[in-house]
């Protein structure tokens, strides 16, 4: 049998094909149940313009019970996005990711946060700890204990 | 605790609850380590929905066949439920008797007549976390009125403590993130299985008709309030996981101890010597050491194996955390440290001969040279020369050669103190070694049943030789330098209790009679009672203990002594936990509730005694422990 992991995701899978994204995100690639890749974009005006992020999701044997790790790609071709809560190595700050996951959360349900987190951006700047946190960071971002300090975005 | 549950797997099958299971049907693959027979017991009683074979999915219009088809394949064969568990499904109907519940087969070739097992998921409910289908009596949230199937539920805690974030607050609900997430559960009107009387007859409804779903709907009313965490008729996350404190206890109590951990320097003459680390931690048991415990017990007390087991289950717990068994880190900075001792061993013992040959008249040399002889008896130099311990033991230390030497030893601090100038550090060990040259003498009295001479033995056997820890006594033991400075450090903190120790000492047998327990403790006594002088004459920054230990130190020595009195460490201690020789000890083990066995059992305390360390390796764990117990506390 399945990981539980993979089976609902595979049920997750089944209700993106048959109903489809939100508008701005598009499922970009999802060969497997470790590793989903999403394109997110900002509908409308936003600081964000234009601009289509690629976003990775890698999914914990335990999820949903665990969080995935979500986090932008950053390589030759694909940037993070400049967001206070984006380091430029595409790891994102934010407590659904971390403390504040629910089981009840989805991948879309996810996007959709994110892709609102950037539409609400009033400011592209990255965080101020970027470049320390960047030298440092583990490679995947849910070994970082991020401290979630602003309610507003 | 532990998975007696589950491990039951003959009579597992007659283990059902309205036809749901009492254990998990393989949703989750991960760590099952909720406690087993909370979630049993609330099965049975109907607070908590049995683990049912989930559907893959579910329409209002299947027949019996289609649900049937649809459950579940159970994935682990480990308990062989899974191939045969709808046969046996059957079986237990039979045998808990409550209605003729028909067998499937000649069931599904009658039409309209219902199989019983397929209907109860008539009306199936999503679970909105594993995306499963459970029989519509399922558990919901006391706060938001969310169905959530066991499987889930059991897999919701609190967010484990690191040594980072030492706090634990309790779960909160996935749903609306209340805090305290429990869940009710509304059982159906009928009982099968454990717990039904045999008259309540499962009312089904006319087969396919949606109004027999309907009705079965309805038996969950959107409810109007939410339940208070504390009603008795929710089940909360720390409710099946009991544990929580305790592993947030021992988190607490492993970062206080690495906070606390402290370098003991040793002064010989105007030079300080490292030779040791002060380490609370808990020692890894590794399976041979466990097996080896078996032994040593004569197969005996459950309740020491349980003990056992328990602490594996906190040294895996904290093993994954990097804070188990003992860190590499603290091995090189011990082996260093051993290294740098034998070498200084070496320099003492030729100057010591030098000395010898220019001043062999000279009564101030004696003890020198004699510790030069002696030293190799200790484990931690577990060389060339065998001990020649007699001298010594009559001219420093009178009293070991007395019936009770350790508690004499206690009694004459300020002598011991003075008598141990910083030249004789060594002599320390000296002394260690005259006492433990006694232990044949008194061997009645000790807990090691030894042959005539262990240490002889000793000493020639191989360091590595992998003799039981618990017979530490008298083998030889691989930081055995840290053990010696630790005992040192720990008499040195006795000793500022000596107020406490003599008035302990008036009644040295009070509480265990006849047995002679604090023998065990005169071992390392005398061996330390001449250092406090060169442990506190030296650089206090470094080596003293925080004197807010003290107490907890001087203390707890005395119980790993008193419990010496059968050759199983482990057991001993247990029983020192349960009879009435624990009052004697003026604190308790973090006792939230000390009366409760169930209690006091998995708390960093005991489980630190059960590792199978003899009372001298013991002694230096003790006193960082205590720190962090502290620090809980």
């Amino acid at each position: 049998m399945a990981s539980i992991s993979s089976r609902r995701l595979q049920k997750e899978l089944k209700e993106i094909k048959t109903e489809g994204c939100p508008v701005g995100i598009t499922l970009l690639e999802a060969e497997n149940f470790d590793k989903w890749l999403f394109s997110i974009e900002v509908m409308g005006e936003s600081q964000y313009q234009g601009e289509a992020y690629t976003l990775m999701f890698r999914f914990p044997p335990m999820y949903p019970i665990e969080s995935p790790a979500v986090q932008f790609v950053v390589d030759q071709t694909h940037q993070s996005p400049v967001h206070p809560h984006v380091y430029s190595n595409g790891h994102i700050c934010a407590s659904i990711l971390g403390t504040d996951w629910s089981p009840v959360l989805s991948v879309v349900s996810v996007c959709v946060t994110l892709q609102s987190m950037l539409a609400s951006c009033k400011k592209k700047e990255r965080p101020p700890d970027n470049d320390q946190y960047v030298s440092r960071a583990p490679d995947n971002p849910k070994k970082t204990r991020f401290h979630y300090d602003d309610d507003t975005v | 605790m532990g998975n007696s549950v589950s491990s039951g797997g003959r009579n597992h099958h007659e283990e059902m609850v309205d036809f749901g299971c009492l254990t998990p049907q393989g949703v989750y693959t991960g760590p099952k380590d909720w406690n087993h027979a909370i979630v049993t017991q609330l099965i049975c009683e109907r607070r908590l929905a049995p683990f049912y074979r989930p559907l893959e999915d579910y329409e209002d219009t299947w027949d019996e066949d289609q649900i049937l088809a649809a459950r579940k394949d159970l994935p682990e064969p480990e308990n062989g439920h899974s191939e045969s568990s709808s046969t046996l499904r059957h079986e237990s109907s039979h045998s808990s008797g409550s209605k003729p519940v028909h067998g499937r087969r000649p069931n599904m070739t009658k039409d309209g007549i219902r199989c019983p097992e397929a209907a109860v998921y008539r009306g199936a409910v999503e679970c909105p976390i594993c995306f499963l289908y459970y029989p519509p009596n399922i558990n919901y949230s006391r706060c938001c009125d969310q169905a959530i199937c066991t499987e889930c539920f059991v897999q919701i805690k609190r967010a484990e403590p690191t040594t980072t974030h030492l706090i634990s607050e309790p779960a909160a609900c996935p749903y609306c993130v209340q805090d305290n997430f429990g869940v009710v559960y509304k059982s159906p009107p009928w009982r099968v299985g454990i717990g039904s009387d045999g008259t309540t007859l499962p009312q089904w409804p006319d087969p396919g008709s949606l109004n027999a779903v309907d009705t079965l709907r309805l038996t969950h009313k959107r409810r109007q309030k939410s339940f208070g965490y504390d009603s008795p008729e929710v089940v909360t996350t720390d409710q099946i996981r009991p544990d929580w404190e305790t592993k947030l206890a021992a988190v607490r109590a492993a970062v206080t101890r690495r906070a606390n951990r402290r370098i003991i320097m040793r002064q010989v003459g105007d030079r300080l010597i490292p030779v040791g680390v002060t380490s609370g931690r808990v020692h890894a048991i590794s399976p041979e050491e466990a097996g080896q415990g078996e032994g040593n017990d004569n197969g005996g007390s459950r309740r020491s194996r349980r003990q056992r087991n328990q602490n594996q289950d906190l040294n895996q717990f904290l093993g994954s955390m990097g804070l188990g068994g003992q860190d590499l880190e603290e091995l090189m900075v011990m082996e260093a440290m051993r290294l740098s001792l034998v070498e200084h061993e070496e320099q003492q013992r030729r100057e010591a001969a030098n000395r010898d040959q220019n001043t062999s008249n000279n009564p101030d040399a004696a003890p020198v040279s004699g510790d030069a002889a002696v030293s190799p008896a200790l484990p931690l130099s577990g060389t060339q020369s065998i001990s020649m311990p007699e001298p010594e033991s009559g001219s420093r230390t009178p009293t070991p050669s007395g019936p009770t030497p350790a508690p004499s030893a206690f009694i004459q601090p300020s002598t011991a103190t003075a008598q141990g100038g910083p030249s004789s550090a060594l002599g320390i060990e000296g002394t260690v070694t005259s006492n433990r040259s006694l232990t044949p003498v008194t061997s009645s009295r000790r807990r090691t049943p030894s042959p005539s001479n262990p240490h002889l033995a000793d000493n020639l056997q191989p360091p590595n030789q992998s003799r039981s820890w618990r017979r530490r006594s008298s083998s030889p033991r691989p930081f055995s330098t840290i053990a010696a400075a630790m005992s040192a450090t720990s008499t040195v903190t006795a000793i500022l209790q000596g107020d406490e120790t003599s008035s302990r000492r008036d009644n040295p047998g009070g509480t265990s009679g006849s047995t002679t327990t604090p023998r065990a403790t005169g071992s390392s006594m005398p061996a330390a009672s001449s250092s406090p002088s060169t442990v506190s004459s030296s650089s206090p920054s470094i080596s003293s203990i925080p004197s807010s230990n003290s107490l907890d130190a001087a203390v707890k020595l005395e119980r790993p002594a008193m419990s010496i009195q059968t050759d199983s460490y482990a057991s001993s201690i247990f029983s020192t936990g349960s009879t009435g020789q624990r009052p004697a000890s003026p604190y308790d083990v973090l006792g939230s509730s000390p009366d409760s066995e169930f209690s006091r059992e998995p708390l960093l305390g005991n489980a630190e005694l059960d590792t199978p360390t003899i009372p001298e390796a013991g002694l230096p764990e003790v006193i960082p422990s205590r720190t962090g117990e502290a620090a809980v506390e």
